[in-house]
């Protein structure tokens, strides 16, 4: 299984929903604290297991994130500590790049999500408690959603309604929006502790995970939130992503900071059904692929990104 | 508490858009919300992401106690918000209760507030007798407050302790400076004496006795006074010890309740700004406070620690172990270091209003819509709509292969041949995987499939071996300078050789255009069809 070596910790790392072999890496110097950042975009070799680096970006601060578009297959955001936005297109010449630079947050900015139902419009979510709805097109954004009372670490787009999303913040709670309506339309206290991340059920659209750093993962049905549908024990430490399956009804895939990458079934009694522990620092950034069904990825502040096949050892050569 | 049937929700929420009329301007805001919820709830009757649970009237009264506290009525109205959403109340609940607790600003809301007067009573009961008991609980901080003063008091203190301290110490010295004069006067005087009683002893001895005698006095006489004066300072000593002792231990107490004020200060402040950005880390919460950059290692939000008297929740997990250098570079941004290997960088984009290179593939419908068979989303054809049977039928997780077969490493392989018909889309063939959905792809093909053709570097020389149809020599001297061993017959060659070349020139075409997507997707398409037939 290859690996891909960045000069700069990593944070997060995403599959591209336009070509199979195509990712993006979201690094930082300095674990993120102070320093550059740089946006990579690899491609996987399809005759053996090697990673090229099609095209690296430099930022003047950390990248905490990056999203592919839904709408351009050589388009992608950027998520920077300094509260920008940049927006980048691999097909344009280097020195033509970033295209964009969409600087609103007070904050770091910390999450972004693609709508993909609606392919047109994004999300950001920033430490300056807000979040807000952009589009490739606008300089500005379209909305501010400010209802959390600290950090906005992650937020989701709903599979299957194009305008409810989910962001995820460290006032502990989670709440749902509805692009359309002016406040968030339901608030799940979920955890006693902050809440790093979520992200929806792609074949039960009201079903939503949350990870927190209570070192769990609870999957929640938003029709009868009071008491989560089941509780994923196991990690050592804060849980920092957590992803759905997008071939699979009841497989997600969560990274902590115990270095460990682990697969769960939420329908399952012993839900853990695998475990990877590949990383030597804390693993902040695993994805899914959407177009190769078993194919994952993962980074951490070793530096490293892993891509391997579900069931495979991310380390095997 | 005795508790009270709530009126039924209808009612409630009726009353609710005329309560919302009369509402403080500060909850104009979340007013607004519930009329565009109530609005959604009539007008999106099935969406299941809104809250249709009715209002707990025992949640609301809680809520109310809480937001009557004086401490409570001190803090931002965001983090009373967080706390009650953090206790699991909805939004109505909580709206309810802000409205429901009095506020001096206006007085006509009990009056014009909604339901009956049973639970209007009830509530007013309610909130009657919770103000009783914060009123002795407000007693005692204005008490300590007396007792403590502002910050004004508490200097007052200190200077005076200072002062104290000063005086003793200047009185110490002055004391010190009057007895060493005085005692080397007096060993002056008496070594003066005694060389004049040296000198003078032989002619003056009976006056001897008297001089010693007056010096024996003048001598009792300083030393009563050196006695009294030590003693004088021991006693002064003695007192402003006690008195600084005294002063120390006020000033104690006084120091642990500005700690205590300011914790929770700092709690309910929430973050203070630091020069270099500290991770917001969760796991920190125990980071040492000393620093002013510990900023939002602990920005929870516990309104409930004075109340409740319960200390801040410790985090659920031990502090996980950083990497070395991650603290070695805490510690250099909180001594106010750079490290050293960030650089410049330029990331403002050189033109803001650069267009987006047009998409050369369209998208993809998702593995879940094509499933599901809903395709109001899917903007290019449906035909993977019935073919996909993704998930379930796998047993768990189906592995890799280890053979030599020619697909993409990441493909998974499947045995069940079954499976491989059916999906098209997602399982791709070629290792660029560039794919369009505008026609019906063609059989899965697991077989190696050729790479495009290189660029044409030279389009002059594609021309030249593209035209020579005419001439069989010159095409026989063509084939066999491009194809050595090729035995075919020559016009099947060339019609290769022009089919290749043709393709590569446009693929060189479009390269040559800079690397700019034309979208000439029927190019791609065409190369496709050609490859399906090889």
């Amino acid at each position: 299984m290859p690996v891909f070596k960045t000069p700069f910790n990593g944070y997060s790392v995403r599959f591209s929903p336009f070509y199979e072999s195509r990712l993006a890496v979201a690094t930082a110097q300095n674990f993120g604290i102070l320093g550059n950042g740089r946006v990579h975009v690899i491609d996987l070799a399809p005759t053996g297991p090697v990673i090229n680096e099609l095209i690296a970006f430099d930022t003047a601060d950390g990248v905490y994130d990056v999203a592919w578009s839904e709408s351009h297959d050589s388009v992608l955001v950027a998520a920077i500590a300094d509260g920008s936005i940049k927006v980048y297109d691999t097909a344009l010449p280097p020195q033509s790049n970033p295209v964009r630079s969409l600087k609103e947050h007070a904050r770091e900015v910390h999450g972004l999500d693609y709508n993909p139902t609606r392919r047109d419009s994004f999300l950001s979510a920033s430490w300056d408690d807000s979040v807000k709805l952009w589009t490739l097109d606008r300089p500005v954004s379209l909305r501010t959603f400010r209802e959390h009372a600290y950090c906005v670490y992650s937020v989701a787009w709903n599979p299957k309604h194009a305008d409810v999303f989910a962001s995820a913040s460290g006032d502990c709670t989670v709440r749902i929006w509805d692009v359309r309506e002016p406040g968030s339309t339901m608030v799940i206290p979920g955890h006693e502790h902050e809440i790093l991340s979520c992200d929806w059920n792609k074949y039960d659209e009201c079903l939503i995970a949350t990870a927190s750093v209570d070192k769990s993962i609870k999957i929640w049905d938003v029709r009868n939130y009071r008491v989560p549908v089941s509780v994923l024990n196991g990690h050592g430490y804060a849980v920092k992503k957590v992803k759905f399956s997008p071939h699979r009804r009841n497989l997600l895939v969560s990274c902590s900071y115990d270095m460990t990458v682990c697969l769960w079934d939420f329908m399952v009694e012993d839900a853990l059904v695998g475990r990877h522990d590949h990383h030597t620092e804390f693993a902040v950034g695993v994805d899914l692929s959407v177009l190769v069904d078993g194919l994952m990825a993962s980074t951490g502040w070793d530096e490293l990104v892993y891509v391997w096949q579900q069931g495979m050892d991310p380390r095997a050569s | 508490m005795t508790m009270t049937q709530s009126p039924s929700p209808p009612n409630s929420n009726d009353d609710k858009p005329q309560a919302v009329s009369a509402e403080v301007a500060q909850e104009a805001n979340q007013a607004q919300q519930d009329v565009g919820a109530e609005a959604a709830k009539q007008s999106v009757p099935a969406s299941v992401f809104v809250n249709s649970e009715p209002i707990r009237e025992d949640q609301v009264s809680n809520a109310v106690k809480f937001l009557s506290h004086p401490k409570v009525r001190g803090s931002p109205v965001i983090y009373r918000r967080s706390f009650l959403e953090r206790k699991g109340l909805t939004k109505e609940e909580i709206d309810e209760a802000f409205r429901r607790v009095p506020d001096p600003t206006s007085s006509s809301k009990p009056a014009s507030l909604n339901q009956d007067g049973q639970a209007k009573s009830s509530s007013n009961v309610q909130t009657q007798a919770p103000i009783q008991t914060p009123q002795p609980v407000a007693v005692a901080p204005t008490g300590i407050a007396s007792l403590e003063g502002r910050q004004f008091h508490w200097y007052h203190a200190v200077s005076a302790v200072g002062l104290l301290a000063a005086s003793g110490c200047g009185t110490a010295l002055l004391i010190k400076k009057v007895i060493i004069p005085k005692l080397k006067l007096w060993v002056r005087k008496v070594v003066l004496e005694e060389e004049n009683d040296y000198a003078k002893k032989i002619d003056a001895k009976p006056s001897l006795a008297e001089e010693a005698a007056a010096a024996a006095k003048a001598a009792a006489a300083a030393a009563s006074d050196v006695a009294k004066a030590s003693q004088e300072m021991l006693n002064s000593k003695n007192e402003e010890r006690r008195r600084f002792e005294e002063f120390m231990s006020l000033m104690d107490a006084q120091v642990q309740e500005m700690k205590s004020m300011s914790n929770s200060i700092r709690k309910l402040g929430g973050q203070a700004s630091s020069s270099g950005r500290v991770f917001s880390d969760h796991d920190d919460h125990r980071v040492s406070a000393s620093s002013t950059k510990q900023s939002y290692a602990n920005g929870k939000v516990d309104v409930n620690v004075q109340l409740e008297g319960r200390s801040s929740t410790p985090p659920a997990s031990a502090e996980p172990p950083h990497p070395k250098s991650y603290m070695e570079i805490m510690e250099m941004i909180q001594r106010g270091e750079k490290p050293s290997n960030i650089r410049e960088v330029n990331d403002m984009p050189p033109n803001p209003n650069q267009p987006l290179s047009n998409p050369l593939i369209a998208p993809r419908t998702k593995p879940w819509d094509a499933q599901n068979g809903s395709d109001h989303q899917v903007l290019q054809s449906q035909t993977s709509a019935e073919g996909l049977n993704q998930n379930g039928q796998d047993d768990g997780l189906n592995y890799l292969l280890d053979d030599e077969s020619s697909t993409p490493w990441w493909q998974r392989k499947n045995v069940r041949i079954t499976e491989i018909e059916n999906e098209d889309e997602v399982k791709d063939t070629g290792p660029y995987g560039v794919r369009t959905n505008e026609q019906p792809p063609p059989p899965i093909q697991r077989t190696w499939v050729p790479p495009r053709p290189p660029p044409v570097a030279m389009p002059e020389a594609a021309e030249a071996i593209r035209r020579p149809k005419s001439t069989p020599k010159e095409t026989a001297t063509q084939e066999q300078s491009a194809d050595g061993q090729s035995a075919a017959h020559p016009s099947e060659v060339t019609d290769e050789l022009q089919r290749i070349t043709k393709m590569s020139e446009s693929v060189g075409a479009l390269e040559m255009n800079g690397g700019f997507s034309t979208g000439n997707s029927a190019v791609i398409q065409e190369q496709e069809n050609s490859y399906g037939e090889n």
